[in-house]
């Protein structure tokens, strides 16, 4: 048991070994209902990480644990190969920017961040300039002497990284800060959070239900959902093999057909639809087909849907203009009339079809992903 | 855009407002200022002598030295006690927390004179009447929501991550609360401190109740001289009161800013 962890920032990982963060059949259970339930990763150091799950999925609640605000119900952390189960936040090497910020707000954005320096007891010589570094890796280097309600929300969001950086922790942690931004700040600072964290080669964790900022900026993703640890990937193999059909559906547009499996595909009301499942499934069983819509072909005529395997036809539900895609929702003629949803994306024929047209839909057997159906949508 | 006649009806009925809030100060300090020797307004003449014949007095200096004790024992008192209160009742999920705050209303749904009386028996039975600190405690147990109220509308604002904030940064829960909460509330504590010592300057039933011939502070004192004869010196000794209050909400304005304490509860 690690209890008298040291307040310095000479805290640099164990020699030999690369993991920097590790748990262990984690479990908070909150008299009885467990918001996270028995999660385990492991996350190399100098990596960035997401953890992306809908609102109550636990993600947040597996931060706070990783941070020390909760202690697990049973299950261990360990960070840098110690566990911290025993250390409370203020003796862990552990900077946070959290979700509303929670700047110092009766310091200046420079007081804020030499905040952590006294706190840790830096050498007092060390500090301004120390604090005058980090607020130039944020490009705030001019604005230290401004009070925090002085500052924009970028600006106050650069703060945070900078309080939350200042004492080189072993472990950056990052609870949505993001989510109350504009679009166009977001997807900036989302930048920002990625140049920042390549210059510093800091282990960050970040928490969010922003699957395009998962995509982004991590070089690891962890998708929960109701308390469980669906997948752990890299974003590419997230987004390509989804390892269940809710990972299939919360990361990009999936369209789900249910029914029993056949060799080669599954029957959905007498359809044979083929497909490819990644792990064994006896025939006749509950599975569920997921498509990406953008893994869709769609036209008018089956000439012109060159090499797609797989070709049914259905009828136009509704067509959605997104501004550079448009999003069809077509019924299909078989398979009781499941609803496939489909990315058109070619400039030069967009709004050719209209509500009611019949059409083709064609894909490659491989993208149907065949999963044993348990999970939800 | 709003109408001529709404802006007339408007404009005078804000001074009617001003006049019928103001005239009894402007009234008082007018009859201070009087050369003659009964309070009268308008005022006969303009001279400072009541202000000179109230510095000279003995026993109203006095009432005024022991008002000020018992205000900055009230605020001893009732800062700590007022702050950590409010910091609780808003930072905390405390259990029966409705409950408390009731509690601690108390206070304002007894009438003074019942308060009063009860204080004035369970000190007697204490033997600590003929001291001036019991009033001072008196006062800050009566006036406590005033100042849990502003502590608990200052501590409302403040994120409710600031400590989990601050424990990330490295510092124990006392480094927390005296480098991050305390200072977040600080607006409140002030406003409610000033408030408290402006209070307890002035009470007067509470006070009448608790004090005798050796320990009267100065309402008390001002209360005893109306009974004997009506001189300007009164005027004088409650302009003196007014200049004070002033004092207290310039103070205020300049330490925390105006606002804060409009926008507490």
């Amino acid at each position: 048991m690690n209890t008298g962890h040291p307040k310095t920032p000479t805290d640099k990982p164990a020699a030999g070994s690369n993991v920097a963060v590790c748990a262990s059949n984690v479990t908070m259970d909150f008299s009885g209902f467990k918001a996270v339930n028995n999660a385990s990763f492991e996350l190399e150091a100098g990596k960035f990480l997401t953890i992306l799950g809908p609102s109550g999925s636990g993600k947040t609640t597996l931060l706070q644990m990783i941070a020390g605000f909760l202690t697990p119900t049973s299950g261990e952390i360990t960070i840098n190969g110690k566990s911290v189960d025993a250390a409370p936040p203020h003796r862990r090497s552990i900077g946070m920017v959290f979700q509303k910020l929670a700047l110092f707000p009766h310091m200046t954005a420079a007081q804020n961040v030499a905040f952590p320096l006294k706190m840790r007891r830096f050498n007092p010589k060390t500090i301004p300039n120390r604090v005058a570094q980090f607020l130039d890796l944020v490009k705030l280097g001019d604005y230290g002497a401004r009070r925090v309600n002085e500052l924009s929300g970028g600006q106050q969001q650069r703060v945070a990284i900078a309080r939350a950086l200042v004492f080189e922790p072993e472990l950056l942690l990052l609870d949505e800060p993001l989510a109350a931004l504009d679009v166009k700040l977001r997807e900036e600072m989302q930048l920002e959070f990625r140049r920042i964290q390549h210059e510093l080669g800091v282990t960050t964790i970040n928490v969010t239900h922003d699957q395009r900022e998962a995509l982004v900026v991590s070089d690891d993703i962890i998708v929960m959902d109701s308390g469980k640890i669906q997948q752990q990937a890299r974003p590419v193999e997230m987004y390509r093999a989804p390892d269940n059909p809710f990972v299939a559906g919360f990361l990009g547009m999936s369209s789900f057909l249910r029914g029993t499996a056949c060799a080669g595909g599954l029957v959905v009301e007498g359809q044979r639809v083929a497909g490819t499942a990644s792990a064994a499934i006896a025939d006749g069983a509950p599975v569920c087909g997921a498509i990406r819509a953008e893994q869709i072909r769609i036209a008018a005529s089956e000439a012109q849907l060159g090499d797609c395997d797989t070709r049914l036809s259905g009828v136009v539900r509704d067509a959605i203009f997104e501004g550079e895609r448009q999003l069809y929702v077509v019924a299909l003629n078989t398979a009781g009339e499941a609803e496939i949803r489909v990315y058109h994306h070619d400039p030069l024929t967009f709004g050719l079809f209209e509500i009611g047209a019949p059409v083709v839909l064609g894909w490659n057997t491989s993208d149907m992903k065949i999963f044993a159906d348990g999970g939800a949508e | 855009m709003t109408s001529r006649s709404q802006r007339i009806v408007f404009w005078s009925l804000v001074w009617f407002s001003i006049i019928v809030l103001s005239l009894p100060t402007v009234i008082v300090l007018g009859a201070s200022v009087t050369a003659g020797n009964i309070i009268t307004f308008p005022p006969q003449g303009f001279s400072l002598k009541w202000y000179e014949q109230i510095a000279m007095a003995r026993d109203l200096r006095q009432a005024f030295g022991r008002s000020i004790h018992v205000s900055l024992i009230c605020l001893a008192v009732s800062v700590p006690v007022g702050t950590l209160a409010g910091i609780a009742l808003t930072r905390f999920r405390l259990r029966f927390s409705s409950l408390i705050q009731v509690y601690l209303l108390l206070p304002f749904t007894i009438p003074l004179i019942g308060s009063g009386i009860g204080m004035m028996l369970l000190f007697g039975s204490w033997g600590i009447l003929g001291s001036v600190w019991p009033l001072g405690v008196a006062l800050a147990v009566i006036n406590l929501p005033f100042i849990i109220w502003s502590v608990s509308s200052s501590a409302a604002a403040l994120d409710g991550d600031l400590e989990l904030a601050a424990a990330s940064c490295g510092a124990g829960r006392i480094e927390a609360f005296l480098h991050v909460t305390l200072p977040g509330v600080m607006p409140g504590v002030i406003t409610g401190g000033l408030l408290m010592f402006v209070l307890a300057m002035s009470e007067f039933l509470v006070s009448l109740l608790l004090t005798d011939a050796r320990t009267v502070t100065l309402p008390v004192q001002i209360y005893n001289n109306i009974r004997s004869i009506i001189t300007p010196d009164l005027a004088a000794v409650s302009s003196v009161f007014v200049v004070l209050a002033l004092l207290a909400v310039w103070l205020l304005d300049r330490l925390v800013g105006l606002e804060i304490f409009l926008k507490s509860k």
